[in-house]
């Protein structure tokens, strides 16, 4: 009977007893990002007819690609103001108080359901005590409105929604931001990236602010091939199959497949090619496995983590 | 009520009948049996043994070692997804994407009470198989025994790898209540080859207990609950470059069994179960390793079977119904060289849940007294769901979540024997669905031929054709019987090279997919002869031959070369003495594609002694003996990495019936 009494004593020891626990898959693929879903307002400006109010996700403005929400209020009549010509235009001052801008929609869009004027603008730097971001919005009834404000861009710190910005073999500036995923998965995702580019002004500087010099556009029609691999020197150069490099969509955006075989740091190598297939930029990564050692970048690339 | 002790006495004695029974026992009243049994949980040359070097004894199974501890059984030369392997019926899935916890690793010899081996599709009573089915029988003792207290208790030593063992078992028996438990502990350092080298990472630590409680609930009905909990601790797998640091098993059941006076039923079983298992691989012991990782796994089962026995005149039939739910998890956690950086993290087992149903019904049929038809098959149902199926879809884009298959299995064979002679035929048809690992696994690394597997949820069923034949010839003193089986395999579950992706694990070359073959086939062959050349003066040799190809005719890996064991048993009163030789043949049909080389043939001599006497009227054995007499240093065809097996080992055992 003894033996019967420690065998249940055992039992129920074993029963209770804690083991290691089971990773928990969606926090442990939310530890390094935040996803966010809802536009918030990031800020208000107010003329003497009209208030804008600029919706982004988590109500920041970061550096990379930012969507844009506007909602334009008649302040007299308190009742949102429906398909008027709005631009915008970000502009950089840096120390020396030159002034640049960066990738952006200068026209915005009415969005007839939604009631609110869309674009996007991808910061390429964030706002710090020499440089500082400045937006510049006209609206146009019978007269131009025209209102601007400082804003404070952050860093990125979703490294999947980075970016770069390179000048390519043609010699033209380039900039690559990373839209989607902002949560990867250990699993195929969708990767979309906005491409753009600067268009070089053939004249010199006009009047503050001369659009000509602040002029972007997307890229149309070229490649975006991509070699996703892991750094992580014991991964060895690490790599996923059936990747898919990035194309243009229909909205202008390009689109591809990429697969983290696992959670951490990757770096998404890229080799950018115009519509003829020259060239503009990125190197050819090896392809061996290599353990131990870091894996080589190509020159046009873009660091991820999850 | 005498009835039940008729048959459970019958049982008794079948399994008490020492040796190797394989003559048809169709004296036995009750139980279809259509298999050969070993009996007795100790094999002719150790008395106290694991349950892997039980099996070992058996012709038809042979071992994949990665060390000294948990070996992977391979029935019919067929790896473990290819056989079903249940205790008392029940399922159990090791927890290990490495395959360091077979089911057989989770009970220790003194909890069983014999072994159930049968061949090819003749073991898919359980579930669907293409190799065949081991089953694991507990010791359960029957009511109303004379005797109310039974126990007994072994302890032993071994040289070589200072194993030190003790079991320990009490039954109690009364008209209304058993108790049957047991109790081991087995622990054992690192062994030493044949150089006398040590072989580092091979020890191991096991402990196993058991409890079984059975109450009468009527004249003719009994209820029983039972209990395993084994527990593995700091296992070494020397040609692994993981270790364990903890294994956990707890299998449990509950069943009622209703044996009926008249009628065509004879006997109604019916059982619930549950069994979970964790085990947790440790690579802090290797500091040698380039990369630190945590390999934890999981493996919880709950299932039902239900089981009729019929007997009318010279017909017998068994039809059961099972059920099972497996949940396999295994997680991989890769640390960065520099740990503050973010680790990595993915499945291996991305939440595998593994359904099955099945009817399955095993008939016997005596046509005349001399010859008899067992015929018998499943059909059932297996489904499998990944949670986290975005793993998989990494290497096979919209592969579906779930899958459902339908397993069909068939078989019939013909047993005939007159005079002193005996023969059988015999053929079957079968489905088995993919593992957990082949349908599902990712990134599992295979450090036999260093490829980083991965599964794949849309492979077809596997299709075994099977056909077998004995013959068996007693005269006099002597009897010899052949047996020879063959296997045509369509889609034949093996890895291939990808072509795509990269290895995850550093030691890795690169990724192995699983994939379907056309078919491959598989042949085995083994020769018994048993002669006593005196009275007290035994003789018994094996001799097993196998060949397994590809549809390139290709090797197939782990196909056991001709092996050969005799042994020469000698018994004088109270003296006991053994003496055997066993060895392979050199490997010459190795498979390189599959980490294969070729293995050197090998010969092993072995010898114990046994004494028997009484200590205050206790029947006490004390058994000395060695294994590896001349040191040999070998390693086998299965010898994960080439590992050299065990040099000399002298090993010491005592046994006192309480
Ligand atoms: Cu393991």
């Amino acid at each position: 009977m003894k033996k019967y009494i420690f065998f249940i004593a055992t039992l129920c020891l074993i029963i209770t007893s804690c083991t290691l626990d089971k990773t928990d898959y969606e926090a442990e693929i939310n530890t390094e990002v935040t996803e966010y879903f809802e536009f918030e307002e990031a800020l208000t400006i107010s003329s003497a007819t009209y208030k804008v109010s600029i919706e982004t996700l988590n109500a920041s403005f970061f550096k990379g690609y930012n969507e844009i929400h506007l909602k334009i209020i008649d302040t007299q009549t308190n009742e949102s103001v429906k398909g008027l010509p709005i631009t915008f235009l970000p502009i950089l001052t840096d120390a020396n108080g030159n002034k640049s801008s960066c990738p952006h929609l200068y026209n915005l869009e009415y969005n007839e359901e939604e009631a609110y004027y869309k674009g996007y603008v991808v910061f390429t730097s964030e706002s710090d005590t020499t440089n500082n971001w400045q937006l510049y919005i006209d609206l146009q009834d019978e007269e131009v409105n025209t209102l601007n404000e400082v804003i404070t861009v952050e860093s990125q710190t979703n490294m999947n929604l980075n970016m770069t910005a390179f000048t390519g073999n043609d010699d033209e500036q380039y900039f690559i931001a990373l839209i989607a995923p902002q949560s990867p998965g250990v699993s195929e995702n969708d990767l979309v990236a906005g491409i753009y580019k600067y268009n070089q002004p053939t004249t010199s500087e006009g009047e503050f602010p001369d659009l000509s010099q602040y002029s972007y556009s997307k890229v149309e029609g070229y490649t975006l091939y991509l070699d996703p691999r892991m750094p992580e020197p014991s991964m060895g150069n690490h790599s996923s199959p059936n990747n898919q490099d990035l194309t243009q969509g229909e909205d202008g955006l390009y689109y591809g497949v990429v697969n983290y075989t696992m959670t951490g740091n990757w770096t998404l190598n890229f080799i950018f090619k115009n519509e003829n297939g020259e060239l503009i930029k990125g190197t050819e990564v090896s392809t061996d496995f290599t353990p131990g050692i870091e894996g080589e970048k190509s020159e046009l690339y873009i660091d991820i983590l999850f | 009520m005498n009835k039940i002790i008729v048959v459970i006495s019958l049982l008794l004695v079948s399994w008490l009948q020492a040796q190797e029974n394989t003559s048809t026992p169709d004296s036995l009243e009750v139980v279809v049996i259509v298999a050969a049994k070993k009996s007795k949980i100790e094999t002719d040359l150790k008395m106290a043994v694991s349950v892997d070097e039980y099996l070992a004894s058996s012709d038809n199974i042979s071992f994949i070692k990665r060390g000294s501890y948990a070996w992977e059984p391979l029935l019919n030369n067929m790896s473990t997804e290819r056989s079903v392997v249940t205790i008392d019926g029940m399922h159990l899935f090791g927890a290990c994407t490495d395959k360091m916890d077979p089911v057989t690793s989770y009970v220790e010899s003194n909890n069983l009470s014999e072994v159930e081996v049968k061949s090819g599709q003749e073991g898919s009573m359980h579930g669907s198989t293409v190799a065949g089915s081991i089953d694991l029988k507990r010791r359960s003792t029957p009511f109303g025994l004379v005797k109310k207290w039974k126990g007994d208790y072994q302890t032993g030593f071994e040289f070589n790898n200072n194993q030190f063992f003790n079991f320990g078992n009490v039954a109690y028996s009364s008209d209304k209540l058993v108790i049957d438990g047991s109790i081991s502990s087995r622990k054992a350092e690192n062994y030493n080859d044949g150089n006398n080298k040590e072989i580092k990472h091979s020890q191991y630590n096991k402990f196993n207990t058991s409890l079984g409680l059975a109450y009468k609930t009527g004249d003719l009905s009994s209820v029983r609950v039972d209990a395993i909990f084994d527990k593995a601790k700091d296992v070494g797998y020397p040609a692994l470059p993981m270790d364990l640091s903890l294994s956990r098993a707890l299998i449990t059941s509950l069943a009622y069994k209703q044996f009926f006076e008249k009628g065509l039923i004879k006997v109604w079983d019916t059982k619930l179960y549950f069994n979970t298992i964790e085990h947790y691989m440790d690579d802090t012991t290797r500091p040698e390793n380039l990369v630190h990782m945590d390999m934890p796994g999981w493996s919880t089962t709950y299932g039902f079977l239900s089981k009729i026995n019929l007997k009318k005149d010279n017909y017998s039939s068994e039809i059961q119904l099972n059920a099972y739910d497996n949940l396999s998890i295994a997680e991989m956690r890769m640390y960065p060289q520099d740990r503050s950086e973010r680790t990595m993290f993915a499945y291996s087992w991305p939440w595998v849940t593994t359904r099955y149903a099945g009817l399955s019904i095993n008939n016997s049929w005596d046509i005349t007294n001399k010859s008899q038809l067992n015929f018998g098959g499943s059909l059932g149902v297996n489904y499998n769901y990944s949670k986290y199926v975005e793993f998989n879809w990494i290497f096979h884009p919209g592969a579906p979540q779930e899958k459902t298959r339908y397993l069909p299995n068939l078989y019939a064979n013909y047993q005939f024997h007159l005079n002193n002679f005996n023969a059988s035929v015999g053929g079957g048809f079968g489905h088995r669905a993919p593992s957990v690992s082949e349908g599902y696994g990712y990134y599992i690394y295979n450090s036999f031929d260093r490829y980083d597997y991965i599964g794949d949820p849309n492979l077809e069923n596997e299709i075994s054709y099977e056909a077998n034949v004995s013959v068996g010839f007693t005269y006099k003193n002597g009897s010899i019987q052949a047996k020879a089986n063959y296997f045509y395999i369509q889609n034949y579950i093996i890895g291939r090279i990808l072509s795509a992706g990269s290895p995850m694990n550093y030691q890795s070359v690169g990724v192995k997919g699983y994939t379907s073959l056309d078919y491959s086939t598989l042949f085995n062959f083994s020769l018994q002869a048993k002669y006593a050349i005196l009275e007290n003066l035994h003789w018994n040799g094996t001799l097993t031959y196998a060949r397994g190809l590809d549809d390139n005719k290709n090797n197939l890996p782990f196909i056991r070369p001709l092996s050969y064991q005799t042994s020469l048993h000698f018994k004088h009163h109270k003296f006991g003495f053994l003496t055997s030789l066993n060895g392979d043949v050199e490997q010459i049909n190795y498979s390189p594609e599959y980490g294969e080389d070729r293995t050197p043939s090998y010969t092993n001599c072995n010898i114990s002694a046994d004494y028997t006497f009484q200590i205050k009227n206790k029947k006490t054995v004390v058994q000395i003996g060695a294994e590896n007499v001349f040191n040999n240093y070998y390693s086998t065809y299965a010898d994960w990495g080439n590992i050299p097996r065990m040099g000399r080992n002298f090993f010491t055992s005592l046994k006192i019936n309480l």
